[in-house]
């Protein structure tokens, strides 16, 4: 599953799994809006972020092919609209659809599978994101798996009674999904009943994270200062 | 529905982020004031939910098969503004671990689902008092409020969508909406069975109020799609006959005209110059007001004496 392996990719040790989330994601931002506003005059500079972007793949020691494999995922949807673009006589348009799509996703790949997930969320709460929000997105995680691996169980069942899952009767699919609901919400009662006895008194932590260093500091100015003299040098 | 990043004019995701980060700032605070402290898990597990509900297949006829998206569904249960910040964490947690969405697009990903079809597909649920036919319509309504305007900010932004492919997208979103109605209105009534009393009573939306506000907002999506389908640039030259434009850009300019000119010659660093200068802007207002408006409510989810 696709989360479990960017949770795997998140783990390893690398020097840009060692910066600190606040840094990457600034540095993630800047290299998105510097992508977001490329037109179709500068494939130079597609080319560079390209260049740059992979050189940060060895970088991460992860997985190179993977990677810039994984980072494609956003293409089927790109291409349905290049290709709209393609036929109403907008070639231009199409290429770039494709290029700025790969690129932004390339970059949100390299943000989210050098940094854990507690760590990403420490990171948005530094830049002041609402923290009732990312601890919702916490806990929306933490518990993605354990349901989705219910609704996969149900399913099974459903197609061991039936002998077919495809064959499962809207009657009996609407069923499943509020059985599911029914069990997910008392599961979050279970949570919450163990949380109490462990002390929670509707405080919400802080999120921890290690401290802002001068390396993150300079990673952050490095990176974003790479992807705009991109810009400014070509045209 | 989910707009990837790259296809959005830069316009158009830089208005919907502005819009949708103090929106959702705010609801985010209402959402901790209302609640106990026990939801904050439930919120999470919910959005969990609907992401393993969306793994199952729903047979609707014809070997075709439709998923959830749950907007309505989450509105009822869990009330609009708790469901727009639950709709969010998996707005933002699809477009981190499953690419699913871009991270600058979505403020308008947000602004689609989260915002307007949280609250659009509320609004005939707490007007019909969460009948049937109110369940149906508020999935329908919710579903197509987000199809659209997904659309229409593709169009806004130069994306060519020819009249055949406008219609045949009409129709799908028309299918799949009556399909989000139906399922929606399923699922409930299985609830219901399964576990009685999940479903919130509506609430908080006087009867004038919203149908005034379900009119206007028919009437500006109707006309909108309407202006953006006839005329490729019809907005732009609606707001030039108006004058809105002319006034807004007059008022955006001033300020960083003569810096623009002595400073830099390069267009694309002024553009990023002037967009960077009204983000700063109005994120520091954002803080402002956040402060102003959350002075001595820093105890607002600390648990209530029973």
């Amino acid at each position: 599953m696709r989360h479990a392996r960017i949770e795997r990719w998140s783990r390893v040790a690398s020097p840009l799994h060692r910066r600190h989330a606040t840094a990457k994601i600034i540095a993630a931002l800047v290299m998105l809006v510097c992508i977001a506003t490329l037109t179709r005059q500068s494939l130079w500079c597609c080319a560079l972020y390209l260049a740059l972007l992979a050189t940060a793949v060895p970088l991460s020691k992860l997985p190179p092919a993977r990677i810039l494999l994984s980072a494609a995922a956003v293409l089927p949807f790109a291409l349905c609209f290049a290709l709209v673009s393609a036929i109403s006589g907008e070639p231009d348009r199409a290429v770039m659809l494709l290029v700025r799509g790969y690129l932004s996703s390339l970059t949100a790949l390299l943000l989210i599978a050098t940094t854990p997930m507690p760590e990403l969320l420490a990171g948005f709460e530094v830049l002041r994101a609402p923290r009732f929000l990312l601890q919702v997105m916490q806990f929306l995680y933490r518990y993605l798996v354990v349901l989705m691996e219910e609704a996969s169980a149900m399913q099974d069942a459903a197609g061991s009674r039936a002998g077919s899952i495809r064959a499962l009767q809207l009657r009996q699919a609407t069923g499943a999904a509020g059985v599911l609901f029914a069990r997910s919400y008392g599961r979050a009662q279970a949570i919450h009943r163990a949380m109490v006895a462990r002390g929670f008194d509707g405080h919400i932590p802080e999120f921890r994270t290690h401290r802002f260093l001068v390396p993150d500091a300079l990673f952050a100015a490095v990176a974003a200062g790479l992807a705009i003299s991109v810009r400014l040098v070509l045209p | 529905m989910h707009i990837p990043d790259g296809f959005l004019r830069t316009r158009v995701w830089v208005t919907l982020d502005v819009v949708a980060a103090p929106a959702i700032g705010y609801l985010a605070r209402r959402a901790q004031r209302e609640f106990d402290h026990h939801k904050v898990p439930l919120m999470g597990v919910m959005g969990a939910f609907i992401f393993a509900a969306q793994m199952i297949n729903f047979p609707v006829g014809n070997g075709t098969s439709g998923h959830l998206v749950g907007a309505a569904l989450l509105s009822f249960t869990l009330g609009p503004a708790a469901a727009s910040i639950v709709m969010t964490a998996i707005l933002a947690t699809q477009a981190l671990v499953f690419q699913d969405g871009g991270l600058l697009a979505l403020g308008a990903n947000v602004f689609n689902m989260a915002i307007a079809g949280v609250w659009l597909g509320y609004l005939p649920f707490a007007l019909l008092g969460g009948n049937r036919a109110g369940i149906f319509l508020g999935g329908l309504i919710s579903l197509l409020s987000s199809a659209f305007l997904a659309l229409s900010e593709l169009m806004l932004s130069g994306v060519p969508i020819p009249p055949a492919i406008f219609a045949l997208s009409c129709g799908l979103f028309l299918i799949s909406g009556i399909i989000e109605g139906a399922l929606t209105l399923a699922v409930v009534q299985a609830l219901d069975r399964i576990q009685p009393g999940v479903m919130r009573q509506p609430k908080g939306i006087t009867r004038n109020l919203g149908l005034a506000l379900g009119a206007a907002a028919a009437l500006l999506s109707g006309a909108g799609i309407f202006v953006a389908s006839t005329h490729p640039d019809g907005i732009q030259s609606l707001a030039l006959q108006t004058g809105i434009a002319g006034q807004a850009t007059a008022l955006f300019r001033t300020p960083l005209a003569d810096y623009q000119a002595a400073f830099v010659r390069s267009p694309w660093l002024t553009k990023s110059l002037a967009g960077i200068a009204g983000i700063v802007i109005i994120y520091v207002l954002c803080l402002v007001i956040s402060r102003f408006l959350t002075a001595g409510r820093r105890q607002a989810i600390a648990p209530r004496p029973n």
